[in-house]
């Protein structure tokens, strides 16, 4: 197995420091992906880098960041795909979000967004769990997670790992803090077609048509290409476009 | 969800970034400059039109010139912003209610190919007189 | 649990505050409108119009047509719309509160209205 030394040039944030890079050269095998090279640049190097990483195989959304300034999944990268062989291997965290530290930044205003179009994570599918769902959430201290009364209306919101990268991608994320972007926006969709209740569908329509919903999409269609999930999440934003529209013819009609 | 510690002018630059970007992007930052050009040419052209309100005298001079070499290729110029932004902005009011989302790459290339044709022809037919 | 981004209230269909689309929605209307205004716009002054330009005498001609100078007008609205509609999609990416995206569609319609009647004005004079 060829061994690679890879010179990473990685950024570095600390709370009440100067944002910078540190260059860190790291061996690792020539089939390895560039979470191993990070995960070699702490392990080796410097224990105070900061990073996200769980699953390895693109369905926890943790590891994202840009690679090169393009928004990647590490985990699934590999390093000879993206790396010409000899100039540093730039590593930067997810634009459009608050730097915490080094390359982790603060997600809570994504998973804000998935609350607003009611998507979050059910768990229906766990029912071999000794405990059903309602009494796992009487064992759960209230002060370590807050759950809402209505838990069966939760759904697992299909392809979306959350990993972010479309929100950093997104050029209109960058200006305005409130967008619901890419992922928020998608989920709203999502949300419409799996509900029932027409009082919860128009409520979701009337937020994705609201002042930071999907009419300040200006079709860069930069979440499309770095979605690693194909999500699409374009395609759902013009969706969401129609439905608002013809919405609005019906109650129009109906007047 | 404040982007870190950039404040928002810098922010709102960030579409004339196309570094490592695709070509969704490009035609977005593409249609804003050309959008720009023709709002600065529209107010450009109501000016020269206001030679009009002084007569035969100062309109027909500007006309002389209007003929000249260098006014054409500024007027190739514009005609080419004009086919920029007007079938891109085609591409995005179809788009824009989910008409070949999927394919938007395509469609931004094709237009494009369209846009050179046409001015192809204009330049041949403003030169060729 | 705090839900910033979620509005208390379902839309209304009677509301009186317009709906967030409406500048992207006039903005499409108007740049398919004018594809076809700019077209005939540009053919009858460049390729009607002998040497595809027109000197005084022509251009009081031109305008003096009825047919002419409605569509010219009806150009003049539409592409004054649309570039005031332009100009406000690239401000308000520089992240205005919401009055001040209210100030700003204001003082744009203003300086559109602006435009056209200086526009007409002109037209006005030149017919006679």
């Amino acid at each position: 197995m060829r061994m690679l030394e890879v010179p990473l040039q990685i950024f570095r944030y600390k709370a009440g420091e100067q944002p910078h890079y540190d260059m860190f050269t790291v061996q690792v095998e020539e089939t390895a992906h560039v979470i191993d090279a990070i995960d070699k640049a702490w392990a080796i190097h410097d224990h105070s880098l900061t990073f996200r990483r769980a699953c390895h195989h693109s369905s926890c959304g943790s590891c994202a960041l840009r690679i090169n300034g393009v928004e990647k999944l590490p985990c699934i990268t590999l390093i000879t795909n993206v790396w010409d062989g000899h100039s540093p291997l730039r590593l930067d965290p997810l634009r459009n979000f608050p730097i915490v530290s080094d390359l982790v930044v603060d997600v809570s205003g994504f998973f804000q967004r998935l609350l607003a179009a009611n998507m979050t994570i059910t768990r229906d599918a766990e029912s071999t769990l000794p405990l059903t769902v309602d009494e796992l959430a009487d064992v759960v201290p209230s002060e370590a997670v807050e759950l809402p009364d209505n838990l069966s209306r939760f759904n697992r919101f299909e392809n979306c790992i959350e990993c972010g990268i479309c929100m950093s991608a997104c050029p209109t994320m960058a200006t305005d803090d409130k967008f619901l972007g890419p992922a928020g926006l998608a989920a709203i969709y999502r949300a419409c077609q799996k509900t029932d209740d027409p009082d919860e569908k128009a409520h979701l329509l009337a937020l994705a048509g609201g002042e930071h919903g999907a009419w300040r999409c200006h079709s860069a269609f930069e979440c499309m290409e770095a979605c690693p999930q194909a999500v699409d999440a374009a395609g759902k934003i013009m969706a969401l476009r129609r439905e608002i529209t013809a919405n609005r013819f019906k109650r129009i009609r109906r007047r | 969800m404040a982007t870190h510690e950039y404040p928002k002018v810098r922010r709102a630059g960030r579409w004339f970034d196309v570094r490592q970007r695709n070509l969704g992007m490009w035609a977005y930052a593409l249609n804003r400059i050309t959008g720009i050009g023709l709002v600065v040419y529209l107010y450009i052209h109501l000016g020269v039109l206001s030679l009009l309100s002084r007569g035969p005298g100062s309109w027909d001079a500007f006309i002389s010139v209007a003929h000249s070499p260098f006014f054409l290729t500024l007027d190739v110029i514009l005609l080419a912003g004009i086919l920029i932004h007007g079938l891109n902005g085609l591409r995005l009011a179809l788009t824009g209610f989910d008409v070949g989302v999927r394919r938007q790459k395509a469609l931004f290339s094709a237009l494009m190919l369209v846009a050179v044709a046409a001015l192809g022809v204009a330049i041949l037919k403003i030169f060729g007189g | 649990m705090e839900k910033p981004l979620v509005q208390e209230t379902m839309e209304n269909p009677f509301a009186k505050e317009p709906k967030a689309s409406w500048g992207w929605l006039l903005q499409v209307v108007t740049g398919v409108a004018l594809l076809a205004l700019l077209g005939l716009h540009f053919i009858a002054n460049h390729f009607i119009a002998k040497g595809g330009l027109r000197d005084f005498a022509d251009v009081v001609s031109y305008l003096r047509n009825p047919i002419i100078l409605v569509l010219e007008v009806l150009f003049l609205v539409v592409v004054t719309t649309h570039a005031m509609l332009g100009v406000r999609a690239i401000v308000m990416d520089f992240g205005l509160s919401d009055r001040a995206e209210k100030r700003l569609s204001q003082v744009l319609a203003v300086i559109g209205v602006l435009t056209v009647g200086y526009c007409l004005w002109l037209t006005w004079v030149i017919i006679h």
